[in-house]
């Protein structure tokens, strides 16, 4: 689904779409397999997220432009 | 004495659990840096990378609240288990989730292994989806040159959307909310770091069968086209079921 209609904007396996980090954070924090190891971690600092929400409404381009820039070329 | 770079004691990241293991193209975890493995846990795959413990153990809820960090972080977690969920099921992990060793990862495994056996039948040939529905306000500046008040009135009450008499916002969301569970296998509560998004009128995380997703592209076209002007639908997915995995049973607080 990597074309938005008129009526629905879709977002999603395109790498050409654009997912705000709102919407990534959405749900890689939202739930996941939690396993417990000999560390319990502490997501703490992310309730910060809530109060900050006009903070993190930028896009994920500048994280994509330095990931990108460290993945190896393909083979 | 100049200390290289990435050098200093790491732990484990775990991304997700498949129950077979595909070949992937090599990737880059979350550092950056380390590459991503498998390691096999007893007949479950461990993908996992090496990330230094002073980033990941030491200073993780410190770095969670950098959100250059957060960001880069996320999109490289999303970005491993897509890769990994685009040629077969996994369980994905929660952002953030560190194991000291492999032998303690797999041991955590091994006790769990009723449930994430349980799991991949939950998430068997289904992919999870974000929707909101955001209310639109009208634009005024769209409004044609008037002479009197009531002109005024009459063009602004023209541009409102045309809503059936019967059916309040409430009731169209629920009639909305009600197709949807038609549709998907389960539902979960939405993410909360959204949730104050301006407009923002409802937002749920729904687990749709693969062999339905024409029908759930339709459904949300049909209602976002009766909406007109007065809502608009937003879509993300599909991604790894990150909503549809069990919680530990052990009632930890991961807070």
């Amino acid at each position: 689904m990597s074309a938005s209609t008129n009526a629905v904007v879709f977002a999603g396996d395109d790498p050409a779409d654009e997912m705000t980090l709102l919407d990534i954070l959405d749900h890689v924090l939202n739930q996941g397999v939690v396993l417990r190891g000999n560390l319990v971690i502490s997501l703490a600092g992310v309730d910060l997220l809530y109060v900050g929400l006009d903070v993190i409404l930028t896009s994920v381009e500048t994280a994509l432009r330095h990931i990108n820039a460290t993945l190896p070329a393909e083979k | 004495m100049a200390v290289a770079l990435n050098s200093g004691h790491r732990v484990i990241y775990l991304y997700g659990i498949t129950e077979s293991k595909p070949r992937i193209p090599e990737m880059i975890g979350v550092d950056r840096f380390a590459k991503v493995e498998a390691i096999d846990c007893d007949g479950l795959f461990c993908w996992i990378s090496r990330v230094l413990a002073v980033d990941f153990e030491e200073n993780l809820a410190h770095n969670m609240e950098n959100l250059d960090w957060l960001a880069e972080t996320s999109v490289a977690h999303q970005r491993v288990i897509g890769a990994i969920g685009g040629k077969t099921e996994i369980l994905p992990c929660r952002l953030g989730t560190i194991f000291r060793t492999e032998a303690s990862l797999c041991k955590h495994i091994l006790k769990r292994l009723p449930t994430l056996k349980r799991d991949f039948a939950r998430i068997k040939g289904a992919d999870e989806w974000g929707v909101k529905v955001f209310e639109v306000q009208p634009v005024l500046s769209a409004l044609p040159k008037v002479r009197s008040g009531k002109d005024y009135l009459e063009a602004k009450a023209a541009l409102l959307p045309k809503r059936r008499k019967k059916a309040g916002t409430a009731e169209e969301i629920e009639e909305f909310e009600r197709a949807l569970s038609g549709i998907a296998a389960e539902s979960a509560p939405a993410g909360n770091v959204s949730r104050g998004q301006r407009g923002l009128t409802f937002q749920r995380t729904i687990l749709i069968p693969r062999a339905k997703r024409k029908k759930f592209e339709s459904l949300l076209e049909k209602f976002a086209r009766e909406w007109a002007q007065q809502r608009r639908i937003e879509c993300t997915g599909p991604w790894p079921p990150y909503s549809f995995v069990s919680r530990p049973e052990d009632g930890v607080q991961f807070k």
